[in-house]
């Protein structure tokens, strides 16, 4: 309870705005992320917002964006693609420019209009995931793997396992029946057939509390490798499941959804050996979460509760807006005069080169045609106390994964936009 | 390759005791529907509370479980009658319909106070039973289930002889014919109200044994759509007729996705259910054990 | 006040079964006609495709589940899977080249299929029996959705609806999607207002006093209650293709979960049963005031300088949606058209209050 009321007391007022009276001069940029806070997406959205909040404050404390304070508001829209909508206009009209719905179902109903009005939307690990092309999706960026590229990253982990060479493996894909957990399919059955290795798909159907007869298929299918395509609490009742049929933590692969939270739940101790694919470092040793503790935290000016600092989606949302920072900083220096038009953002963000924010991801490269970055992940080890990296930042099948998405994005192309 | 019954077996179980412990929310339905002919859709919002109240006073007020438990029985009691009290007996005698839309509000209500006060991370809760399972025969049993199983049974047996002691019988009556009840000389408001309380009680029941599977978050609302189908399945007037289709469904429900899903490619439990439902209502339109109304026109 | 009776007579029938005998509701119609019209002028952009576009085609979408559930007394639990089928339909065949306004009639008619298919099945029962079948269909039609990728769309599960063109025109911006809608909104309502008086609309609400009453005067009650699944039905899938071209411009399957269907059923209960004004309200009500009071208590919250952390400050307006409907309901169980008819009803005898009946 007590923990509860400082978060209360050290957090900035959602829908506040964050900004500095010093730069009143100064014309700010302005971000919407209208997160559902209410609803589904609960497990996530308060952390993400505030990786991105205090990371925004700490760029604001040192003088913003080439001098350019940034204006981050935060809204519910409880996960309901009317509010989402309702959202985007307001703040399009606000001169807001970059959106960020963190929900599938909201991103895919704003995207029409992102798409006709010409306004960024941040996508990252959410709706469509053929949205890397930026060819087709000139206004939408992903920034950030897509679940096809997660897969074929796990596959190759696999392969290397097995000494190069995945023949005649088993691997159990156990998922949440709907459409991000189907996602992976066709990229993992593709390279069942390429690589050799036996694939079998076990679907558990929303909201995902009731797996225990997926697993009863899975103790049977007497699997190398599960890989689970799900989230949040939804891994802590596998892992029960894990322990009832006596499948080592060590053959589970998780996609990046997996937080401390969830492994508190899991058990510390018995969640070793769980492995997972990372696009972002987790964990308080980057640089830059450092400095979010020493220069927010430390002196009582951070947005949340401390405990999270380091935490998976804590990272991920820091990750997200540098990133996105860094198109604004492009967009700057390259001369675009201010306010910042949606247009001066986008060939911002187009030009972001090799950033990793101080080793907190691996280098995103994104350009006009490529709003997905490199698709590199590492897949890593909890040992009881803290991730530990089994690889480098590796990307795989990068080709097979682009022919998906160039078939998915043709299929947008022809039906008329 | 013949037919797997080892594997046939353990989802039959498996499938039995998850819905065992489904028939507790529709007990839960049941138990109001039988005294005041409302359908209460706030259950689900309800097994929630009582979960977090439960843990409230575990992790937060450091009370073992052992009595945590009870003591969230108790203060969900008060829930109970709080509702009766404050909502429902205001608006006896409104169209039933109205009377749905009040328990949808006050499922809005509750989920968003649970919320509130302990926010949106998923946490754990334990009552004691280990994680593990025990082989028989080849077919793994869950602890969890089997405790949760067998703690539906025990409310199911508990209400069964309740309805056939006085104050059950009292509760028969009412609803039976409120206003004969009434004439009669018995309290039909503190009826109605003994039984949204009993009903908050098994919801504390309900999230916890939940709970201990699935964690506590705002999952554990979204119980209510099996708890009303196992309710009207059953009939929406009998204890019994709870379990028997809950236990109908839980089977169904693990064979389906055990044989059905890699043919159909996932989801088949949801087809499974739809059509158990509407085969039962084709055949017996007031549900297994439901009482057949005599209208008058 | 206001609504005067003086100077009404009928002095025969037809002037009798006129949709608006008093003089005071037919202007106040008009006017709300004329501000319907004139709203893209009225209205700044923002508001009209953020609050009265979505409200105009739910409202729709209501006062169609009004039909059968205010009318017709027939529970349904899935009637946001009677609009994704519509929806969905529409996408389909415009995609396959067919011009819209045929592809909004295929949606109805698809609707109207399957609605009838699953509401037949169920025709036996009553009350929440019904309402489980119709509950079923919402899981089936769910099913469909996400596991037939030649209908939901496969991997990303997204159909982008493609430009309309409606009676020539191409309509592309937000003041032609608000005209469609609107002009939807305004058959519906025409509809329905027509159809309580004629021996249709008479006997669907025979049917729903007392089906068993109805059927000994003669009329078939199976019968009705068909149709009336089969229009509502109709009327939903319209709706719902309408919905999807000029609102949501894609379609997706958590557009209809079940969540929408209770939604919808919250709009015309609250609403009020076989209200169409009430259906108005209703829709404002449970599709608004969410918003409403999300940006009320982070406003209030600000105005206070309270600290409240942002989930706490989402979690909130919830709070006071429930309470909110909690409160209505006990303040007035029938529902918001009854709190307009009371008003209604205060000032057409105003300042004589003892005249009230």
């Amino acid at each position: 309870m007590l923990k509860r009321v400082k978060l209360l007391l050290a957090s900035a007022a959602c829908a506040l705005v964050i900004g500095q009276p010093a730069f009143a001069a100064d014309e700010p940029i302005k971000i919407a992320g209208i997160y559902d806070l209410s609803k589904v997406y609960t497990f996530i959205s308060p952390q993400i917002a505030q990786g991105a909040t205090d990371y925004i404050n700490l760029i604001n404390s040192k003088g913003g964006v080439e001098g350019h304070p940034v204006v981050y508001t935060v809204g519910d829209h409880g996960n309901e693609p009317q509010r989402g909508i309702e959202g985007y206009e307001k703040f399009k009209r606000e001169g807001y420019v970059l959106f960020d719905f963190l929900s599938s179902p909201v991103s895919r109903a704003v995207l029409p209009r992102a798409m006709k009005d010409g306004n960024p939307m941040l996508q990252t690990f959410v709706g469509r995931a053929d949205a890397v092309d930026g060819d087709v999706f000139n206004w939408i960026f992903p920034m950030a793997p897509t679940y096809w590229g997660q897969a074929a990253n796990i596959v190759k982990f696999i392969e290397d396992q097995a000494g190069g060479d995945a023949k005649g493996k088993k691997v159990a894909f156990l998922y949440l029946d709907y459409a991000f957990g189907q996602e992976p399919i066709p990229i993992l059955k593709a390279l069942a057939e390429k690589k050799g290795f036996d694939l079998q798909l076990f679907p558990y159907p929303l909201p995902g509390t009731d797996q225990a007869s997926a697993w009863t298929g899975i103790r049977r299918y007497k699997p190398d490798w599960v890989v689970h395509w799900s989230f949040a609490g939804l891994h802590v009742i596998a892992s029960k499941q894990m322990k009832r049929n006596k499948i080592p933590m060590s053959k589970f692969i998780s996609v990046n959804w997996i937080n401390e939270v969830d492994l508190k739940n899991i058990g510390h101790e018995r969640a070793k050996g769980l492995k997972r694919s990372e696009p972002v470092v987790a964990g308080r040793e980057p640089v830059i979460i450092q400095e979010i503790l020493n220069e927010l935290y430390a002196k009582g000016k951070g947005s949340g509760d401390v405990d999270n600092v380091g935490a998976t989606y804590y990272n991920t949302g820091v990750a997200i807006y540098a990133i996105a920072l860094e198109g604004m900083r492009n967009a700057i220096k390259s001369g675009a005069s201010f306010p910042l038009t949606p247009a001066a953002v986008k060939a911002g963000m187009e030009s972001i080169q090799g950033f990793d924010v101080h080793g907190l991801m691996p280098p995103v490269n994104l350009s006009s045609s490529n709003h997905g970055g490199d698709g590199k992940t590492r897949i890593s080890e909890w040992d009881g106390e803290k991730w530990v990296p089994l690889t480098d930042w590796f990307v795989a099948e990068s080709d097979l994964v682009w022919q998906e998405v160039k078939k998915h994005s043709a299929e947008y192309v022809k039906s008329g936009k | 390759m013949g037919f797997d019954w080892i594997f046939a077996g353990e989802l039959a179980i498996n499938g039995a005791l998850s819905g065992l412990m489904y028939s507790l929310i529709g007990l839960g339905i049941v138990l109001i529907y039988k005294s005041s002919a409302v359908p209460n859709l706030a259950q689900g919002a309800l097994a929630m509370l009582g979960a977090y109240i439960v843990l409230a006073f575990f992790d937060g007020a450091g009370i073992p479980m052992w009595a945590a438990i009870p003591l969230g029985m108790v203060v969900m009691f008060g829930v109970g009658t709080g509702i009766e009290r404050f909502t429902l007996r205001r608006m006896a005698g409104q169209p039933i319909v109205m009377i749905l839309m009040l328990t949808l509000g006050l499922d809005i209500f509750f989920h968003a106070v649970t919320l509130t006060l302990w926010g949106g991370t998923n946490r754990s809760l334990s009552y004691g039973i280990p994680d593990d399972a025990v082989e028989v025969a080849g077919m793994l049993i869950d602890f969890t289930y089997l405790a949760g199983g067998i703690i539906a049974l025990i409310l199911v047996a508990f209400f069964t002889y309740f309805f056939k002691t006085r104050k059950g019988i009292v509760l028969r009556a009412i609803s039976d014919d409120p206003v004969a009840s009434w004439s009669v000389g018995i309290s039909v408001e503190n009826g109605v109200g003994l039984s949204w309380a009993m009903s908050a009680v098994v919801a504390a029941v309900t999230g916890v044994v939940f709970g201990a599977i699935q964690g506590v978050d705002y999952t554990l609302a979204l119980l209510l759509l099996k708890g009303i189908a196992v309710a009207v399945l059953g009939g929406l007037d009998s204890v019994l007729g709870a379990v028997v289709a809950g236990v109908l469904l839980g089977v169904l429900e693990g064979m389906a996705s055990g044989f059905l899903d890699p043919l159909v490619g996932g989801g088949s439990k949801d087809l499974v259910v739809a059509g158990a439902i509407i085969l039962t209502i084709i055949v017996r339109p007031h549900g297994l054990f439901g009482r057949e109304d005599i209208e008058r026109v | 006040m206001f609504y005067r009776q003086a100077g009404v007579h009928h002095s025969n029938y037809k002037t009798d079964s006129a949709l608006f005998p008093i003089p005071f509701d037919k202007w106040s119609i008009y006017t709300m006609l004329a501000l319907g019209i004139f709203a893209p002028a009225i209205f700044g952009s923002f508001a009209l495709t953020s609050y009265l576009l979505p409200w105009m085609i739910w409202a729709g979408a209501a006062l169609s589940l009004n039909l059968l559930i205010g009318w017709a007394g027939q529970f349904h639990f899935g009637y946001a899977a009677v609009m994704s089928i519509g929806g969905y339909t529409a996408i389909h065949a415009t995609l396959a080249g067919i011009p819209f306004e045929i592809a909004l009639i295929l949606a109805g008619l698809m609707s109207m299929v399957v609605g009838v298919i699953f509401g037949a099945a169920a025709m036996r029962v009553k009350g929440l029996y019904l309402a489980l079948a119709t509950l079923a269909m919402q899981f089936v039609v769910d099913w469909v959705l996400t596991h037939v990728p030649a209908i939901g769309g496969g991997a990303s599960a997204t159909l982008q609806a493609p430009d309309m063109t409606l009676l020539g025109f191409k309509i592309t911006s937000e003041v032609g999607y608000y005209y469609v809608a609107f002009g939807w909104l305004l058959l519906v309502t025409l509809f329905l207002l027509n159809m309580r008086r004629t021996g249709f609309g008479r006997a669907l609400v025979a049917v729903r006093e007392k089906d068993y009453a109805a059927s000994i005067l003669g009329v078939n009650s199976f019968y009705f209650k068909s149709v009336a699944f089969a229009v509502s039905s109709f009327m939903g899938g319209v709706s719902g293709a309408i919905l999807v071209f000029c609102f949501y411009h894609a379609v997706t399957p958590e557009q209809f979960t079940v969540n929408v269907s209770i939604q919808l059923l919250a709009m015309v209960i609250v609403g009020g049963l076989g209200s169409i004004i009430g259906s108005y309200f209703g829709a404002a009500f449970i599709l608004l005031l969410p918003g409403a009071l999300n940006t009320l208590v982070a406003y209030v919250s600000e105005l206070l300088g309270l600290q409240i952390g942002i989930e706490t400050l989402a979690h909130l307006p919830n709070l006071f949606y429930g309470i909110l409907i909690i409160g209505f309901l006990l303040y007035e169980p029938l529902g918001l058209a009854k709190v307009y008819d009371n008003i209604r009803k205060y000032l057409m005898v105003w300042p004589f209050g003892y005249s009230k009946r």
